[in-house]
């Protein structure tokens, strides 16, 4: 997976460095952009075992004299919200209502084969998103390869069920230097390659929540090395949520590169202006422990 | 075919006028045999005349009687004779380059207002010659770069040789070179064309009011010539510049039957660049990387006959791109370019009628291998073209010209298909996809001078469209999964598409030099370029139109004021245009280039409408020690598409407001020439983010609307100086100091002997160009440099700009022999 989807990211890098090669100069420029209504951001997921868990809060002015150093002031409080699987209701609860941004459910545990529905009311809108949990599909094993002296990727190797449709989402994390599973750079893809084929692909080491700047200036980003213990959660999605990942990616990959079409991700919420998914993972776990 | 033709052809009215007799031939430079393209050929008597077509045909039909003949060409001395008609005259006229001290003594009526008299408006001609004293971009002369200056013609901006013309996208102009398509005219992502101007005599520009001759695209036809090559004597003409070398050999075979032309051409930017990237960071991810592309254009000519003529083009050249990580074990290489060949049979039937038929090949081939540890990865893209075409023009009088014919092109499409292979294994990803296609036309027009004061060209064109298989379609549920698969047979038929494109421009003259001219075009494009980004790359895919890509329709609607002052000596023109185009295609929001991959490349498009509208004004200096243009342009353009923007109609990304340039040559004396370019224009649109969010503790952005925002405007004068030493003074000079040496020592002066390198025929010249001497910083793109987490609070954003090209001086050193 990393290579093919490495392929239009090549092609762009490729454009971008002649034209920086050929150019003579870069400088830094104000740039004045048109008046921004700022919008709901929700990052809602169940998992099996698990039950919902909610982030919101609003979208910041890319520009302008917005202070971004005090996040906590975008955060969303007092928003009232519950997940149904058509036979319970769970209302999630505000973890803290002093500074809001994450609600947890409290009953409603997912389970493979489940329909969730979430309904989001704050601001006099209601926001509402469905979503599902499908059968696991476990990868068949997890190997690490290095690519040079000790680092290396996770490799995995799985068997794709014969029919289009199947998605999924990678996870990893070291064990004792990784405090949450976190998901890599394109880390959902779906099976239109690969269809009902046994195949092999790698990952490489994504950064922490939050910790993006400090990775970028890790010496070995991206690598894993010799004597590290890896967890992969390694989850089935549904097409939607895949899709919704998809134009994540797709996003997060235009900014900065202006040779990409620009990328307005496709949302599963609906109710206004909104961005985001409401996400159901089905996981299966593999441990690797790096030896030389 | 061609019977079909002639009867269709005896449909014509026939205007005879008894006892009238036709003087018929053709114009050329009497140094080296080119045609003259474009040239007036009239009798003075009651001022009536034609001009030479393409091949420099002309044909002249008049009551029997006496005429002096004039023949007048813009940079040649005017040829005049005096006849007696009183049978059909056939006649070659050769024309005397102007030296460049006669110009102010020319005192020849020359009839130099074909652009108030001819029915064609929205055009322009542009002589290889006078681009040649432009200042050009390292040296490199760019006939696309020239015709950009243009007014209604947009670049977008440095570093792109994609042009738009009156609101239409680069893929909506048709480039021909000697009547074969070419369909990526790009080098190095658009820094340069892929026209090297030393194979190149003339270039004819039409953005509006298209003959019902060309068809197949909705903007505008860029008709480029190729020289024929020297027919008196062998020339070798050649030239070092900043950035790349060219040499070209041409000459005749038999003299005044037969000659031919190779030009070549290569950069050695991979040559100058290594050392750069050694120094710039020895260990970068550059350091093994390599660019260069090179080019070859060819040509014969023979004359069979007095009637017959044969041409063979063909144009070869490929830009060739590595890429090498040094530090992993990606590596790339990417080679691309067009590959084409011409037959073209010219036939005179008599001296009234005049037939062209032509068989071309063209190929377009771009390819991406990216290869990681064992694993290697191809993506490969192309079109292929055969095409036959046949022409007749009919030339009873002065007072009509019929112009008929037909083409047929077989396409053959390759959107981008992939294969793949991990060490020894190769993966099954599917066939690869080829998607075929019949696009033919058939045409009938005539241009006919109704009174002294009216002239109506009109013109019909019917064109037909089918794609045919092998073809599979990837039928699509609302999520994009593959549901069902269409299969269609070799040759059977997927879909067609057919139209009528009526073609009408009429000219009103009230005074020999003040005319109104209106027209209407309707177009049908039945192939279509999609581009993922903002700019036009080698990677974008061409695609026919299939069941789900409807063919483009374009209406024009253009209306121009046309006034020459000071006998001729500047012409101007207001022109108003309106276009409305439909079916037009992008990219579905947040589409990705391996969406192409083991699917139908139309299933990620999108389809929408554009709507242009402007005003072009333009005023040109033609004779005289300076000469050269202004000219402006108010326009508008708009697209609309229902998945893009939410629906809603927005400016297309080359909207420009304002766009304006001003072009100016001087010629003071034999050995200098001066040339000065400026151009001003609206900045280009685009999507920038507006918002932004953290999501899995990240950062995110939240886009705009669709070009909501508008780059700074862009602007540059470049200028450029050549001298060409007087070969006679340097002969003369050289000469002395060997007389002064033999009468030293006492030698025969009559014995002196000139070394080879002092043959009278070798020319050389120096010219230094400056490309953006104010070095203006023009946006080439804008991006953010962000740093810090939003979460932690540490997070800030820079707007960055990318200009590509500083103030830039040259020096390229030709030579001609």
């Amino acid at each position: 997976m990393r290579v093919i989807k490495k392929i239009s990211f090549g092609i762009y890098t490729i454009t971008f460095l002649m034209a920086v090669v050929l150019s003579s100069c870069q400088q830094k420029i104000d740039i004045k952009l048109p008046e921004y209504k700022e919008k709901l951001v929700v990052e809602a997921s169940i998992e099996t075992g698990k039950t919902t868990q909610v982030l919101l809060s609003m979208t910041a002015p890319y520009f302008g004299n917005v202070d971004l150093s005090n996040p906590a002031r975008f955060f969303v409080k007092g928003a009232f919200i519950t997940v149904t699987d058509g036979t319970i209701i769970d209302t999630l609860k505000e973890l803290d209502p002093n500074t809001g941004y994450l609600y947890l459910g409290t009953k409603l545990i997912g389970h493979p084969g489940g329909v969730y529905l979430m309904t989001i009311k704050y601001n006099n809108n209601t926001y509402t998103a469905v979503t599902n949990i499908i059968n696991p599909i476990p990868l068949d094993s997890i190997y690490f390869k290095a690519e040079r002296d000790t680092f290396g990727y996770c490799w995995g190797h799985l068997t794709d069920p014969v029919g289009q449709g199947n998605c999924y989402r990678w996870f990893a994390k070291r064990i004792t230097k990784d405090q949450f599973f976190a998901a890599p750079f394109n880390s959902a893809f779906d099976d239109k390659f690969i269809d009902g084929t046994s195949f092999d692909f790698s990952y490489e080491r994504p950064p922490q929540p939050n910790k993006e700047s400090e990775y970028a200036n890790e010496l070995n980003a991206g690598f894993y090395s010799v004597g590290d213990t890896v967890i992969v959660k390694f989850c089935t999605i549904g097409t939607k949520e895949y899709l919704f990942w998809r134009s994540f990616y797709a996003n997060k990959s235009s900014n900065g590169n202006p040779f990409s079409a620009p990328a307005n991700i496709q949302s599963n919420v609906s109710g206004g202006e909104v961005i985001g998914a409401f996400c159901g993972y089905s996981p299966s776990f593999d441990t690797l422990i790096i030896k030389k | 075919m061609l019977k079909k033709i002639l009867i269709l052809t005896l449909f014509f009215p026939v205007y005879g006028i008894a006892q009238s007799f036709t003087i018929s031939g053709y114009v050329k430079d009497k140094s080296n045999g080119e045609s003259a393209i474009g040239a007036n050929v009239y009798v003075k008597e009651g001022m009536i005349g034609a001009s030479t077509n393409t091949y420099g045909f002309f044909s002249l039909t008049l009551p029997a009687g006496k005429y002096t003949v004039v023949c007048s060409y813009v940079g040649y001395v005017s040829f005049t004779d005096s006849i007696n008609l009183k049978e059909n005259i056939s006649k070659t006229i050769l024309l005397d380059p102007k030296g460049k001290d006669l110009n102010e003594v020319d005192v020849t009526a020359e009839k130099t207002d074909e652009n108030i008299q001819s029915t064609q408006m929205s055009s322009v001609q542009l002589d290889i010659a006078q681009i040649k004293k432009l200042p050009a971009f390292m040296g490199e002369v760019d006939i696309l770069k020239a015709i950009q200056l243009l007014p209604g013609v947009k670049s977008a901006g440095d570093g792109n040789s994609g042009f738009y013309v009156r609101g239409g996208g680069p893929d909506q102009n048709l480039i021909l070179l000697d009547d074969a398509t070419i369909y990526n005219a790009a080098h190095l992502l658009g820094f340069f064309s892929v026209f090297n101007g030393d194979a190149i005599q003339n270039v004819t520009l039409i953005k509006g009011g298209m003959p019902a001759q060309y068809g197949g695209r909705l903007s505008s036809v860029l008709d480029i010539s190729m020289k024929e090559g020297n027919s008196q004597r062998l020339q070798v003409d050649g030239g070092i510049g900043a950035i790349a070398s060219r040499l070209t050999i041409q000459g005749p075979i038999k003299k005044d039957k037969a000659s031919f032309i190779i030009s070549a051409r290569r950069t050695y930017l991979d040559v100058l660049s290594k050392p750069f990237f050694k120094y710039v960071r020895p260990k970068s991810n550059f350091a093994g990387s390599s660019y260069y592309f090179f080019d070859l254009n060819a040509k014969l000519n023979w004359q069979i006959s007095k009637k017959d003529r044969l041409y063979l083009s063909g144009y070869y050249g490929r830009d060739i791109f590595k890429f090498k990580d040094t530090e992993s074990s990606f590596s790339v290489n990417v080679p691309w370019g067009n590959a084409v060949a011409c037959l073209r049979w010219n036939h005179l039937f008599n001296a009234k009628l005049f037939s062209n038929a032509s068989i071309s090949y063209t190929d377009y081939d771009f390819s991406f291998t990216a290869s990681q540890s064992n694993f290697e990865l191809t993506i490969f893209s192309g079109i292929k073209d055969w095409t036959a075409k046949y022409d007749l023009v009919f030339i009873p009088n002065p007072k009509h010209t019929f112009k008929t014919g037909v083409n047929y092109i077989f396409h053959t499409f390759t959107p981008s298909n992939v294969s793949a292979k991990q060490g020894e294994t190769t993966f099954d990803i599917g066939k690869i996809i080829r998607l075929y296609s019949h696009d033919a036309a058939i045409y009938v027009a005539d241009d006919w001078e109704i009174t002294k004061r009216l002239k109506v060209n009109a013109g019909l064109r019917f064109s037909y469209f089918a794609q045919v298989g092998p073809f599979t379609r990837y039928v699509k549920d609302p999520l994009g999964k593959t549901i069902d698969t269409a299969v269609y047979g070799n040759g059977k038929k997927v879909v067609d598409y057919h139209g009528l494109e009526p073609r009408a421009s009429i000219r009103y003259s009230f005074t020999k030099s003040l005319s109104v001219k209106a027209s209407y075009t309707r177009n049908y494009q039945y192939i279509h370029l999609a581009s993922i980004s903002s700019v036009s790359l080698p990677t974008d895919v061409w695609m026919p139109s299939t069941d789900l890509i409807k063919p483009e329709l374009g209406n024009q609607y253009a209306l121009g004021v046309f006034k020459n002052f000071n006998h001729d000596m500047f012409e101007s023109s207001v022109e108003v245009y309106y276009k409305t185009m439909k079916n037009q295609i992008d990219y579905k929001e947040g589409a990705q280039p391996q969406d192409n991959v083991f699917d139908n490349p139309d299933n990620a498009f999108t389809f929408g409408t554009g709507e242009a509208y402007g005003a072009e004004f333009f005023l040109k200096k033609r004779k005289g020690k300076f000469t050269g243009w202004v000219g402006y342009t108010l326009s508008w353009t708009w697209r609309q598409f229902s998945e893009i923007n939410y629906g809603k109609r927005y400016l297309a990304k080359y909207d420009r407001r304002h766009d304006a340039s001003l072009v100016l040559t001087y010629d003071p004396n034999k050995v200098w020439t001066f040339g000065l370019v400026f151009v001003y224009g609206t900045g280009n649109r685009g999507t920038l983010p507006n918002g932004l969010f953290a999501y899995e503790g990240g950062v995110n952005y939240d886009y705009g609307l669709r070009n909501s925002y508008k780059f700074p405007d862009y602007s540059r004068l470049d200028i450029s100086a050549t001298y060409t030493p007087d070969r006679d003074k340097q002969i003369k000079r050289k000469q002395g100091r060997i007389e002064r040496r033999y009468e030293r020592r006492g030698k025969d002066i009559t014995q002196i002997k000139l070394p080879r390198a002092w043959a009278k025929h070798y020319q050389g010249s120096w010219t230094l160009s400056i490309f953006n001497v104010y070095n203006r910083h023009n946006p080439y793109l804008i991006y953010f440099d962000a740093k810090g987490d939003f979460l932690k609070g540490d997070y800030t954003v820079q707007g960055k700009q990318v200009s590509l090209f500083p103030i830039l001086p040259t020096i390229t050193w030709n030579f001609k022999f």
